[in-house]
Order: structure tokens, then C-alpha cells, then sequence
């Protein structure tokens, strides 16, 4: 086949370009994960420069295993990962049909809902942190103040005040705490990739058949119906995109989690490769190596799911 | 059951007039065929009577029953639309289904029905494909599948066969004229290809930017046009229409003569012309014919074959009790 010799001839620098782009980090990677490799160690100073002769085996995979905060970080990131995709996507459909309607302002509104999406993400992080989350200064310190004063003055209604006497007094949450900052964490990165699920599943649904609605009006379908019959299943491809992507992305959060509690009981697996690559590049790279399985069993098991529920 | 009365129903978009109020009755197990050119607002008749489009003023009745304020699904009505609108992530036996799943029927009698439904249509094959894998006829006869199992008062077509070739085309037209025979159901049929008008309707009805332009039975139509419009409009070729002093010799305004009415000889005739094309179709011939001093061209159509050559001389003779006469309002004259 003398005539596609031509084409993969010009193919190949891209594809070389993008092969030595994925296997030469991969491959070093895989390399520093079987050696003993640190930045920092004065007993071993042999250990400072990677070398074969620092073989390690399994060992820094072992070393990663029993550390205290890996499975914390797996279930950290699992859990932070799904509750993002799940809310994003929910809010995005949801969004994306309300407005999908014709109404006053439409382009204005469009534009506002997707301003998020041009935070930066470490802005993002401050902005949520310190202006809306913070106890005392931020919005929801101010909110719960202003609850507690209104019920304080109820108690002193004539009747009802009785009643809301037996009221507590509302505290306000620290989203810095051990428990709660995952949590501080979901609901910045869902602020601010909604819009990207919106933008994706608007111009899908602006490419629905419009007779295929009214065949199914005719047939009977009620609003509902028509959503779970038609639009739900129109958006099924549009969902896998969003979900892909954002699994990619927010495997790898960092500046947020970084920016909340430095990590603090709220590690996932890119922050636990940061905290050994101050020093142990060797476990840094093994727990990389992890986070590569991780992602791809995540990635599976996302697209066969979505697949299954919304394509039938 | 389905006895459709439409009592001055009229149609605005903003301020646009499309349909000016008419009225039109559709008989029990009619077979009623909308013609008319492009954008006369067939569609949009049809849709107001399945519900889609609402009316501007005027009342819909279906069997005496008034609908005008009924949402679509509670008409009875079923609708065959011209680009099929399959759901195209569900199977062939789903699409079918739908209706009847939306009427929560339990899942036993639904696959009855469908399996009766594909049966007539010659679908059992395809019963677990998706709409993308169908042919275009194939989907075609899915969607009138999805509107027969439903049981409908009125099936409504919205040219249902303009997407299918030439051959196709003929045959799906056989098939919902026997299909109208046998369930004998008001079917309501939109198309503004005349041969389909022609051959299937039970009564056609010819519009015009909205205006009933004349109804009546298709030979109706053909032997009697109420109108200069009517009389151009139904029959292929077109009728030969022109005014002058030739139509004033018959007392008319506009007189016409259908291409197959006229008697064509190389010798002498009434009018004299020159051969302009001549299409050989086998079985006829149309000629068009040029400097007649009566109208740019006119056609005859005549049964076999006749030696003339293009800038021939040649002559025309209507036949006398086959001219159409009307008046300076495009009536007809009896
Ligand atoms: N939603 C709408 N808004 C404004 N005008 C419309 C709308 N729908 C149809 N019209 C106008 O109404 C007129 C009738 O349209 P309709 O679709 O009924 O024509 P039609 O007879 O079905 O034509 P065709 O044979 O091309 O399908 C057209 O002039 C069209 O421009
Ligand atoms: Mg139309």
C-alpha cells in the first residue's frame, strides 16, 4: 500500500510527540516507584541521586500501602470525585432545561451562569473559604448571626415567643474542621463547573427534534415522560463527556484542598503525592502509579454506567 | 368514530392572517386528502386539528363533541409526520409501544398489540432494531405502526411519503389505501403531490394561502373545477388556461382545456403552432407548443406517439364539450 505511506509518514512526529508527552513521565515514574529515591537523607546519601543500584522492589508501594493516610486519600478522593459529578451533572440538566426555555434576558442570564467556569480555582478556593464559608466573617457567619437575632426577638413575642424559647441557638459550621472540609471543598468545585455541565447539555438540548416532542405529546407523554423518554436519553452522550472530563479533572484537585485545610483529614491522592514529594520521591511516584490505576478504574466504571442507565 | 367539524376556524401567527376562517365537515371513515401549494397552511390545518397549534378563533368538533380546549392526547387523533419523528433510542417494538405504555396498559396486551400492529406492517423483523437501522420506509411504516395500535377516532398524515423514492412512494401509497379499507377510519392525509390526492382520496380539499378553494370528490375536481385555480392546479399536465378574444368567443373571461382534451393533427385544426419539447413517455407524448397567439405555451398530451419534430408546424382542436369556462372572478360558468 504504497499510498498510505505518505500519510502515517506526516502523522508521525504527532504521534511521536504525543507518545514521548505520556510515556517518558509514565515510564519515569514507573522507573522511581521500584527505587529508593529521596531528596534529603543524611545517612544514605546514596539515596539522593536515582539510581538502579537503590533497587527497592515493591517496596515503596508497600511503604505507601500501610502509611496511615493512603486509604483516607482513596476514599477522599472517591468520595469527593462522585459527589462533584453526581451534583454537577443533576444541577447542569436541570439548569440546562430551565433555561433552555425562551424567556426575558435569556442572554444575559447565560452569560452569568457561566462566569464561574473563568475562576481561577485557587481564587475559587479563597473566595468560598474566607468570603462565604468563614464562621464569623464570611456569609454564612453573617447569615447565622442574623437567624439568632431574629429568633432572639421572637422570644420576646407575646404568644409565640413560648415556642421559640425552645429554640437552640444556631452555630455556625467551621468548613476548615477535619469532618466538614471535603465538604467545603464539593461545594466550590460544583459552583464552579455546573456552568461547564449547563454549556454542554444547553447546546445539546437546542439540537433536540422538536417533532419527536410532539409525537410524543400525541402519544400521550406528560412532561415528565417526555423528559425520561427523550430528553434524558438525548442527553446521554453529552452526560458521558461531562462525567469523563471532570473525572480527569477532579482526580487531580489540589489548590482547593491545599487552600481549605492543607490536607488536613481531607487528603486525596495528588495531595498525598505532594506531601511524600518533599521528600520521598520514590513513594511520591508509587502512590502515582495508584492514582494512574485509580483513575482508570474510575473511568470505567463512570462510562459503563452512564452508558447503561441513560442509552438502554 | 370520527366525524371531524371545523366551525370558522382561523389561524394568526403575531399578525400574520395564515388561515382566514373556514369551515370544513370530515365525514365518518373519510378519506380526506389537503392539497394546495407551498406554505398555504395545510400543515398548520392539520396541526390545529391534532392539537399542536392552537386556534386563533373558531370551535373543533370530533364527533359532535367539542375539542377546541382538549389537549392533543385526549382527542383520540393519531399522527403520521413527514420526518416519521421515531424515538431514536428506542427499539421498533418500544416506538410502537409508547402510546399504549403512556396509557399505563399492562405489559401483556401491549406486546399483543404490537405484535398484531407489526404483523400488518411487515415489521416483525425489525421489531429489535433502533429507527437508526431502518431503511426509510421501514421507519415509515414504524411510525404509522406507533399510530395504529393506539385505536385512533382519525389517523392525520403530514405528507408522509415525501421522503421515500419514486417506487416507494407507490407503494406505501397502496398500502394506507388499503389500509383505509380495511379499518375504514377518518383518515386526514396532507400532501401537495396531486397523484397521491388523486388516486387515494374519498374527498379532496384544495387550498389556497389558507382559503378552501373548493372540496368535492377527486373526478369532481377534474371534470367540474369551481375556479381558475382549482381548474390549474389538479391534473398533470396542467390545464391550458388563457383569456382573450379566443375565450370571449365562448362567452368567458378565462376559458382552459386539459392537455388531454385537445386533438393534435400536422394538417388543420382550430389554432395553428409551433412544436416546442415533446417528452416521450412511452405510453404518451407531451408536446408543448409555441406562437399559438393564445398563451406563452400550451400542452397536449396525446396517447402514443406522433412523428413532429422540434420548430414543426402543427394543429390543435379542443374538444368542444371539455372547455372549462369561467368568468372575470375566475368562476366557473356553467
Ligand atoms: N410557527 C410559525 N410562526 C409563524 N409563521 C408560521 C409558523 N408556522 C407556519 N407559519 C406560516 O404559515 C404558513 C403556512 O404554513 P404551513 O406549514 O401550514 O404550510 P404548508 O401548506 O404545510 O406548506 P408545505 O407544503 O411547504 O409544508 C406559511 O406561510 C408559514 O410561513
Ligand atoms: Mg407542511
Amino acid at each position: 500500500m504504497p499510498d498510505r505511506k505518505l500519510p502515517r509518514l506526516l502523522q508521525a512526529p504527532a504521534v511521536l510527540l504525543l507518545l514521548v508527552w505520556m510515556l517518558v513521565p509514565l515510564g519515569m515514574t514507573l522507573y522511581f516507584s521500584f527505587i529508593r529515591y529521596v531528596l534529603n537523607n543524611l545517612r544514605h546519601p546514596e539515596w539522593t541521586t536515582p539510581s538502579p543500584s537503590n533497587w527497592r522492589g515493591f517496596g515503596n508501594y508497600q511503604f505507601v500501602l500501610n502509611s496511615k493516610d493512603f486509604l483516607l486519600a482513596i476514599q477522599n478522593s472517591l468520595f469527593i470525585v462522585c459527589s462533584i459529578l453526581f451534583l454537577t451533572v443533576t444541577l447542569g440538566i436541570l439548569i440546562a432545561v430551565l433555561i433552555n426555555k425562551a424567556f426575558p434576558g435569556q442572554g444575559i442570564v447565560r452569560v452569568l451562569l457561566i462566569s464561574p467556569f473563568f475562576v481561577m480555582p485557587a481564587v475559587n478556593a479563597v473566595l468560598w473559604i474566607n468570603m462565604i464559608l468563614d464562621p464569623v466573617l464570611g456569609l454564612q457567619g453573617i447569615a447565622v448571626s442574623g437567624i439568632n437575632d431574629v429568633v432572639d426577638g421572637l422570644r420576646q413575642a407575646p404568644v409565640l415567643g413560648s415556642f421559640f424559647s425552645l429554640w437552640p441557638e444556631f452555630e455556625p459550621i467551621s468548613f476548615r474542621a477535619t469532618q466538614t472540609s471535603a465538604i467545603a471543598v464539593i461545594m466550590m468545585v460544583t459552583w464552579q463547573w455546573t456552568p461547564f455541565a449547563v454549556l454542554i447539555f444547553m447546546t445539546s438540548l437546542q439540537s433536540e427534534d422538536q417533532q419527536q416532542k410532539e409525537a410524543a405529546v400525541l402519544d400521550g407523554a406528560g412532561t415528565w415522560s417526555q423528559f425520561r423518554f427523550l430528553t434524558l436519553p438525548h442527553l446521554g452522550r453529552p452526560i458521558a463527556i461531562v462525567v469523563m472530563i471532570q473525572a480527569i479533572f477532579h482526580l487531580s484537585l489540589y489548590a482547593e484542598i491545599e487552600i481549605v485545610s492543607r490536607g488536613n483529614g481531607n487528603k486525596n491522592l495528588p495531595y498525598l503525592i505532594g506531601e511524600f514529594a518533599n521528600n520521598n520521591i520514590g513513594a511520591a511516584s508509587a502512590t502515582g502509579i495508584f492514582a494512574v490505576i485509580l483513575a482508570n478504574i474510575v473511568a470505567i466504571f463512570l462510562l459503563r454506567a452512564v452508558g447503561k442507565t441513560l442509552m438502554e | 368514530m370520527g366525524r371531524i367539524v371545523l366551525d370558522q376556524v382561523s389561524k394568526c401567527f403575531g399578525d400574520v392572517e395564515v388561515i382566514p376562517p373556514l369551515d370544513l365537515t370530515i365525514e365518518d371513515g373519510e378519506f380526506a386528502v389537503f392539497v394546495g401549494p407551498s406554505g398555504c397552511g395545510k400543515s398548520t390545518l392539520l396541526r390545529m386539528i391534532a392539537g399542536l397549534e392552537d386556534l386563533t378563533s373558531g370551535a373543533i368538533a370530533i364527533d359532535g363533541e367539542d375539542v377546541t380546549e382538549v389537549p392533543p392526547s385526549k382527542r383520540g387523533l393519531a399522527m403520521v409526520f413527514q420526518s416519521y419523528a421515531l424515538y431514536p433510542h428506542m427499539t421498533v417494538r418500544k416506538n410502537i409501544g409508547f402510546p399504549l405504555r403512556m396509557e399505563k396498559m399492562g405489559q401483556a396486551e401491549i406486546d399483543k398489540r404490537v405484535e398484531t400492529a407489526s404483523q400488518s406492517l411487515n415489521l416483525t423483523d425489525y421489531l429489535d432494531r433502533k429507527p437508526g437501522q431502518l431503511s426509510g420506509g421501514q421507519r415509515q411504516r414504524v411510525a404509522i405502526g406507533r399510530a395504529i395500535v393506539r385505536d385512533p377516532s382519525a389517523f392525520l398524515f403530514d405528507e408522509p411519503l415525501s421522503n421515500l423514492d419514486a417506487a416507494l412512494r407507490v407503494g406505501m401509497r397502496l398500502e394506507i389505501s388499503e389500509m383505509h379499507a380495511r379499518m375504514k377510519t377518518t383518515m386526514i392525509y396532507v400532501t401537495h403531490d396531486q397523484v397521491e390526492a388523486m388516486t387515494m382520496a374519498d374527498k379532496i380539499v384544495v387550498l389556497q394561502a389558507g382559503v378552501i378553494e373548493q372540496v368535492g370528490s377527486p373526478l369532481d375536481l377534474y371534470h367540474k373545477p369551481q375556479n381558475v385555480f382549482v381548474a390549474g392546479f389538479i391534473g398533470s399536465p396542467k390545464m391550458n388556461l388563457f383569456s382573450g378574444p379566443e375565450a370571449a368567443k365562448h362567452g368567458a373571461h378565462t376559458i382552459g382545456i386539459r392537455p388531454e382534451h385537445t386533438d393534435v393533427n400536422t394538417t388543420d385544426g382550430m389554432w395553428e403552432g409551433r412544436v416546442g419539447v415533446a417528452e416521450h413517455l412511452g405510453s404518451d407524448t407531451f408536446i408543448h407548443i409555441h406562437d399559438t397567439g393564445l398563451a406563452d405555451m400550451l400542452t397536449v398530451r396525446i396517447t402514443g406517439d406522433i412523428a413532429v419534430k422540434h420548430g414543426d408546424k402543427i394543429f390543435l382542436t379542443p374538444q368542444a364539450d371539455q372547455i372549462h369556462k369561467f368568468d372575470a372572478q375566475g368562476l366557473r360558468i356553467e
